[in-house]
């Protein structure tokens, strides 16, 4: 994983939040870990789904920065299988979606790296 | 391998390495990954996907996160204790860590073993290459036995093991193995790639054994 500049987001945290605002233009405020890996597949075009590591670690250090919040999903809504734990962007994190996609241009993936509040990692 | 399988191996992973965080941020990557890796399985079979590509691309992304769960975890456990352990603590975590190392190296050579036996890892059942694996298994006893069973001389005997085990996948491969029927270059990588990450694991759990070790004068508080 590339080195963080201080107060910058990573390559792959940008991609999550990209993806997370994909999620919301379709109306979707919450999404999940493997939801989340699903869409970034699909945006890259690539073969694998992110690490399980990685991505949650991603997600965790997004959390930290106020640019996404998580809870976990209802009981109701489980039927059978283990509960979610489902983030949404916050209005900093779309903020700064947004910025970083409007950077990269239309239909292409975020590249440049937006500067957030947080000091360095 | 069956998905259910692998991702049983992964959530054995993810409770190995949130071992000793506090228990809500542990429990919450728990259920965070069982979720994740029941939604992977619900989802390729829903889509028609075999099961041993399922239980590939599970095993990969194991893999491909254990560099950022390692460096999760250090995080979390530097947050955990900026203050430093009491001794009674400490010495309490130095002996959970080592004998987690034993208790995984055992099992994964075990696993090791019984796999050669009943399956065979390279080419087919009974093929003569499997017997290198007695060999990565030597490492790892000579090695345990030069380091006199010390935590950070077993870290280092299990990355040599861990490294013995990549050299057979590679020898496989260079030797045409993956052309067997049945075999495949994914199989002879992912199996021998699980093997790998599990000595490493061990290794890192000899690691921590050694860090935490209090110092030699720590005795119990009157």
């Amino acid at each position: 994983m590339p080195r963080r500049k201080p107060g910058t987001l990573l390559p792959l945290e940008t991609e999550i939040l990209d993806a997370a605002l994909s999620t919301l233009s379709s109306g979707q405020a919450a999404f999940h870990g493997f939801g989340l890996a699903q869409t970034m597949r699909e945006q890259s075009g690539s073969r694998s789904l992110t690490g399980h590591g990685t991505l949650y670690k991603a997600l965790s250090r997004l959390e930290e920065f106020g640019l996404l919040t998580s809870r976990w999903e209802d009981t109701d809504a489980v039927e059978g299988r283990p509960r979610r734990r489902l983030y949404e962007l916050t209005g900093q994190g779309a903020q700064v979606a947004e910025q970083a996609r409007a950077a990269a241009g239309p239909g292409q993936a975020p590249g440049r790296l937006p500067r957030i509040a947080p000091g360095p990692a | 391998m069956t998905p259910e399988r692998v991702a049983g191996l992964v959530a054995r992973w993810v409770r190995l390495y949130t071992r000793g965080l506090p228990a809500a941020i542990a429990q919450r990557r728990i259920d965070e990954i069982d979720a994740d890796l029941y939604d992977h399985v619900a989802h390729e079979r829903a889509h028609g996907t075999s099961d041993w590509r399922i239980a590939a691309g599970i095993g990969s992304r194991m893999l491909r996160g254990l560099a950022a769960d390692a460096s999760w975890r250090g995080r979390q456990a530097k947050a955990a204790t900026d203050h430093p352990l009491p001794p009674e603590k400490a010495m309490r975590n130095h002996k959970t860590a080592y004998r987690s190392g034993v208790g995984v190296a055992i099992a994964t050579a075990l696993f090791l073993l019984w796999l050669m036996g009943a399956v065979g890892v390279i080419g087919v059942e009974g093929d003569r290459a499997d017997l290198m694996y007695f060999g990565v298994l030597a490492v790892g006893v000579v090695g345990a036995v030069i380091a006199r069973f010390r935590p950070s001389g077993m870290a280092r005997a299990l990355l040599a093991t861990a490294s013995a085990q990549a050299l057979v996948a590679v020898i496989a491969l260079i030797a045409g193995k993956h052309q067997a029927p049945n075999a495949s270059v994914a199989e002879i990588v992912g199996l021998n790639g699980i093997f790998v990450a599990l000595f490493v694991g061990s290794a890192w759990l000899f690691r921590r054994a050694a860090r935490r070790q209090p110092p030699a004068n720590a005795g119990p508080r009157a």
